[in-house]
């Protein structure tokens, strides 16, 4: 709270408790009151205090007003008071009821956002607001996501890029037939689509351009209020580095759309005292919209493409006639200046169709002239001047007729001397008293030779008359004259820039500078000078480079300054080091670095200007074959020949003009080498991304793939394990089976070879799959020699191997690895048969033991009845015995007593029959 | 430059399917074997003829990547044809292809036509999805179907002008809304009988045989 205090300043106090006991009171009774009626009363008071008490409201009461918002949607009235309040408290712009001392630096809103957003469902709670059509809740909804994102523009903006349709939605509200809304929309749209390409993306294929040109257009095009404005600023932001929506924009035919706002409608307003404010404004973000299109550092293909329709469909036509207009505001003339200017650039059909305009004056004079009577012009608008400056270098950009036009109009022909040319202005600049106009004409200049060594050539022709009955001068030595006369920073730079430009790639004119002898000399002065600030600093650089020129494109016909001369006096008068020092201090130079950037020259005052944009590149792609040339060693210090033939001279000029030729041809041979190897290091760069994060994939693939292996390997011992002891089994059933066969041999004969046959064909089984088993480990151990010279060409892989290969030999050993799995699978399959098989065999043992057994008992028990029915035998041959005993007894007892007794046999039946008869007698 | 219809295209599916050269291949005639990342969504553009009658196709080509698919799920509602693309050496992609479907379905409009693409078919060795299980995939989700090769720009026009073609027998057949251009179709200019602001009066006029 002290901090909240603060904020609010001492004095207060009083006034702020009540204000706080209010607010605590109403808070209150929102959320506990049950009567709707209650509620939208209490929050529309809380509604009212909002502003004046920010920070209580905002703290005490944003869950409570949440809820309301979650709650009591079908309320339009509350839920409009609600999202007012929270407006209110968002929102940092003073309001009539603030104090000064209220807003303070503090960014409350800021904190209040945070909080807000801190759960994005709040902000997709009220995009769903959208969807109500009430003017109550509609309405505040749009402001308060405006101020949302004011405030927290990133973060508001990655939260509405999530929430499904959420920027679409935002889209739909510019259909909205309310115009307050559609309005509102608009500054809601520009907030949402700062410095976000994906969300520009989306509102765009939202049809967001159609819509914004049609509001443009019924809103009265420039002449519209500032509805207009915000649409062309959002039109802006769409386009504006994005260059899928520029090639959207210029495939949707919307060029041709803008066409129409271009049309100055000239008679009524040039009556008028002039343009509005509002006016101007829009017409100058018109013109920055045409600007983003066709933008020097737009893709070049996309910016020719633009260029091409704007010509086609008179886009270019409407600029150039504004360019003509009376009445046009200076700032406008400017930057319609600049916006032609980008226009032409580098397209040949535009930059023709730019030549031929003429402006509307008696005699009609080429638009460029009039432009460039306005460059070399003190009194001009300065930002003008480097407008036109501009626009005349965009005009020669790449375009080789245009340079011949120029340097046309500076020879002497037998032209009309009343009319006024370029090149009469241009010199007219180069020698004016005014160091700006010194500067400007010799920038043009120098534009009009870049690049183009015919034109340097013919340059060198231009003689000026100086005065009266002296003789004329080359315009070359005259530049060289102004040089060494001193002069303004900005009249020696502009001349020093000229001259680099003119001798670089161009042995005739080094020699024609070489010529007068006072050039070199002036230029050594120069370097070797150690006085002076930095501006001197730039001018003795510039004048080292001038000399290095002189060196690089000498064919040494000047005798006293050849090649290996010039170098000789450069060594014994600069020095080396010291030269190396001047020349590297150009390009430190902040000045340099700013012009280097982009070809627009974009200086808010004069002083500003040091280097052109075409001499920067020109220096850059010198510096250091100047430093090569200045510092390679002497190897033509032999001298002069004295008093060689003409012939002899011509040859070795000749020799080394094709010298030269050829090593121009190579430098240039090596710079697309160059660009090309770029090309390639950058590509083999990403080549080498890609390679590691497939290898880095590849690697996470092998991590899950060699577990597996090591398993199946396991699982593999594992069997072999299992094979083993059921071998082992095996072979013991096969003992015991076989004592067994040998016991059983008698009783069992068949069953007991069965048996041996089956355990035969199991060993032939077992035998067979040990081998398997054998050969699946060997194919195991190759497919881990695989994976590890995988893994060894892996580490390797990131320069030599092409990822298809390795893809392709992962999926081998991985369909290998499937098939020994598979292999593996089926082994243990029949494993698991052949165990059953063994318990079988086991079984059919078991069962022919136990019948054994069995056998052996019934043998027991038959000897057991054979024992007892011999013992009863024998009882009965004792019983038999005795009773011969007993007969042979009775015989002799009968013989005795006289009966007759026959043989034994008789007796027998004898003895039957009495007994038969004792017992019938019974 | 005058159309009679522009249609919105967008081309989804799994990232590295080819869905930036298919596009690079209608549009420019033109193959890149490395294929910068699509970052978000790109924009191309081309005319074709149907039926003897210019069409202006305006397509967006999706980024694959997951982390995208918020950015990439806005674009749904405003397409009247999707090219939904799988990679025929690359079976996941095609496995991918119902969770695509779904998203689409959910956020676009239900008219929105749907051509199913396998590309890549110049690598028949290294083919993992079948044809015929594309057919089948397609047949029972209502789509049309086509292999491709961004590669030897193989049925890349065919695909971009079958859609087309669908989408204008739907026009045909008063199935959209052509007046609605959320829909992802517009009315060319040439279109209009008069000025601009009786566009949705010229519209009406055109459409006459099917609406009543």
């Amino acid at each position: 709270m002290d901090y909240f205090r603060k904020v609010l300043g001492a004095p207060q106090d009083v006034q702020t408790n009540s204000g706080a006991d209010t607010v605590e009171r109403l808070c209150e009774r929102v959320s506990s009151s049950t009567l709707l009626d209650d509620r939208r009363d209490a929050v529309r008071a809380l509604k009212a205090l909002s502003k004046k008490f920010r920070l209580e409201v905002g703290t005490q009461a944003m869950d409570i007003l949440l809820n309301v918002l979650e709650h009591d949607r079908t309320d339009a009235e509350i839920i409009g008071y609600a999202l007012d309040t929270f407006y209110h408290i968002m929102s940092n712009e003073p309001t009539d009821e603030d104090d000064v001392s209220n807003v303070s630096g503090h960014d409350l809103g800021g904190q209040f956002t945070e909080i807000f957003i801190k759960h994005a469902e709040n902000v997709s709670l009220l995009l769903s607001f959208l969807e109500e059509y009430d003017f109550h809740v509609r309405w505040p909804t749009v402001k308060l996501l405006t101020v949302l994102l004011t405030n927290r523009q990133k973060e508001l903006q990655e939260i509405i890029l999530v929430v499904p349709m959420g920027v679409s939605r935002l889209m739909d509200l510019l259909s909205d037939s309310r115009e307050i809304i559609r309005n509102d929309a608009l500054l809601l749209l520009n907030q949402l689509t700062k410095g976000h390409a994906n969300i520009q993306k989306i509102v765009a294929f939202e049809n967001a351009f159609e819509r914004i040109i049609d509001i443009i257009r019924d809103e009265g095009a420039t002449d519209g209020g500032i509805v207009v404005e915000d649409c062309l600023l959002l039109l802006q932001n769409l386009l504006r580095n994005n260059a899928s929506n520029q090639n959207f924009f210029k495939e949707g035919s919307y060029i041709q759309k803008l066409k129409p706002f271009f049309q100055i409608h000239d008679e009524p307003h040039s009556k008028q005292i002039g343009w509005s404010a509002q006016k101007v404004t829009n017409m100058h973000l018109l013109l920055q919209l045409v600007r983003t299109l066709v933008s020097p550092n737009n893709p070049q293909n996309q910016t020719v493409a633009c260029q091409k329709v704007m010509n086609q469909c008179g886009l270019l036509q409407d600029l150039c006639s504004i360019l003509m207009a009376s009445g046009v505001p200076a700032d406008v003339l400017t930057e319609t200046i600049n916006t032609v200017s980008e226009v032409i650039r580098g397209s040949q059909m535009n930059q023709e169709y730019f030549a031929s305009v003429l402006a509307p004056s008696t005699p009609p004079r080429p638009a460029i002239v009039v432009l460039l009577m306005s460059m070399v012009n003190e009194k001009q608008p300065f930002v003008l001047r480097c407008a036109v400056l501009y626009c005349f270098q965009s005009f020669l950009y790449k375009n080789e007729v245009g340079q011949s036009q120029i340097i046309q109009t500076l020879l002497p022909t037998a032209a009309d001397a009343n009319s006024i040319t370029a090149g009469q202005l241009l010199c007219g600049g180069l020698f004016s008293a005014d160091p700006l106009s010194n500067w400007f004409a010799s920038v043009a200049l120098l534009h009009a030779i870049v690049e183009n060594p015919t034109q340097k050539e013919q340059l060198l022709r231009v003689q000026l008359a100086t005065s009266l009955g002296s003789p004329p001068v080359s315009l070359l030595q005259q530049c060289c004259n102004m040089l060494s006369q001193g002069g303004k920073l900005q009249t020696r730079i502009g001349l020093l820039m000229i001259l680099c430009g003119w001798l670089s790639d161009c042995p005739i004119a080094v020699s024609h500078f070489l010529n007068n002898t006072a050039n070199v000399p002036y230029l050594i002065s120069q370097v070797s000078s150690s006085e002076g600030d930095e501006h001197e600093a730039i001018v003795q650089g510039l004048c080292a480079f001038l000399l290095g020129i002189c060196m690089l494109y000498n064919d040494d016909t000047s005798e006293a300054f050849s090649k290996t001369a010039l170098k000789q006096i450069m060594q014994n008068r600069i020095g080396l080091e010291s030269f190396t020092d001047k020349l590297s201090q150009v390009a430190q130079n902040e000045s340099y670095t700013r012009a280097a950037k982009k070809p627009h020259l974009y200086h808010k005052h004069p002083s500003e200007i040091v280097f052109d944009y075409e001499f920067t590149r020109l220096f850059k792609s010198l510096e250091n074959e100047v430093l090569k040339a200045v510092s390679g060693s002497g190897s033509n210090m032999n001298g002069r020949k004295s008093g060689p033939s003409t012939e002899q001279y011509k040859n070795l000029l000749k020799e080394q003009e094709d010298q030269v030729l050829l090593l121009r041809q190579r430098i240039e041979e090596l710079q697309s080498h160059a660009i090309s190897a770029d090309k390639s290091i950058v590509e083999l760069q990403r080549q080498v991304q890609q390679l590691k994060d497939q290898n880095a994939l590849l690697k996470a693939q092998k991590g899950s793939l060699s577990p597996a292996s090591s398993i199946s390997s396991d699982e593999v011992d594992s069997l072999k394990r299992e094979v083993e002891s059921l071998r082992l089994q095996l072979h013991n059933s096969h003992i015991f089976s076989n004592t067994v066969s040998d016991e059983n041999k008698e009783n069992d004969p068949d069953g007991a070879s069965v048996l041996n046959v089956t355990i035969a064909r199991l060993q032939s089984e077992l035998a067979h799959k040990d081998e398997e088993v054998l050969s699946l480990r060997s194919e195991l151990d190759r497919v881990n020699e695989v994976l590890k010279q995988k893994t060894s060409e892996q580490t390797a892989a990131s320069s030599s191997v092409s990822n298809a290969e390795v893809e392709l030999k992962l999926q081998q050993t991985e369909e290998k690895l499937k098939l020994i799995t598979d292999e593996r699978n089926h082994l243990q399959e029949r494993l698991t048969k052949s165990n059953e098989e063994n318990l079988k065999l086991a079984n059919t043992i078991r069962k022919l033991e136990d019948e054994k057994v069995d056998a052996v008992n019934e043998k027991e028990n038959l000897k057991e009845e054979m024992d007892t029915l011999k013992k009863e035998q024998d009882d009965l041959l004792v019983l038999l015995a005795d009773q011969d005993v007993k007969i042979d007894k009775y015989k002799t007892k009968l013989k005795e007593l006289g009966q007759e007794v026959e043989d034994d046999d008789d007796d027998d039946d004898e003895l039957g029959e009495d007994n038969e008869e004792d017992l019938d007698a019974d | 430059m005058s159309y009679a219809y522009l249609f919105k295209y967008i081309i989804i599916g799994d990232t590295g399917v080819g869905k930036s050269c298919l596009l690079l291949q209608f549009t420019d005639k033109r193959f890149q074997p490395v294929h910068d990342l699509t970052i978000g969504v790109e924009f191309g553009a081309r005319m074709i003829t149907i039926d003897g009658k210019q069409i202006k196709l305006q397509i967006w080509d999706t980024a694959g990547q997951e982390s995208f698919r918020s950015i990439t799920r806005s674009y749904y509602r405003g397409a009247a044809g999707a090219l939904l693309v799988y990679d025929i050496t690359r079976r996941d992609t095609f496995n991918h292809l119902t969770t695509w479907l779904e998203d689409a379905r959910q956020h676009s409009n239900s008219n929105m036509v749907i051509m199913l693409i396998g590309n890549k078919s110049d690598l028949e060795a290294r083919r993992e999805v079948k044809k015929e299980e594309g057919e089948a995939f397609a047949r029972e989700h209502g789509l049309i179907f086509m292999e491709t090769s961004a590669k030897t720009a193989a049925n890349v026009e065919e695909a971009f002008i079958n859609t087309a073609k669908e989408i204008y027998q739907k026009i045909q057949d008063g199935v959209f809304d052509i007046n609605n251009e959320a829909n992802g179709i517009k009315i060319g200019p040439q279109h209009s009988p008069a000025s601009q602001s009786l566009n949705v009066g010229g519209s009406g006029g055109n459409q006459g045989g099917n609406c009543c």
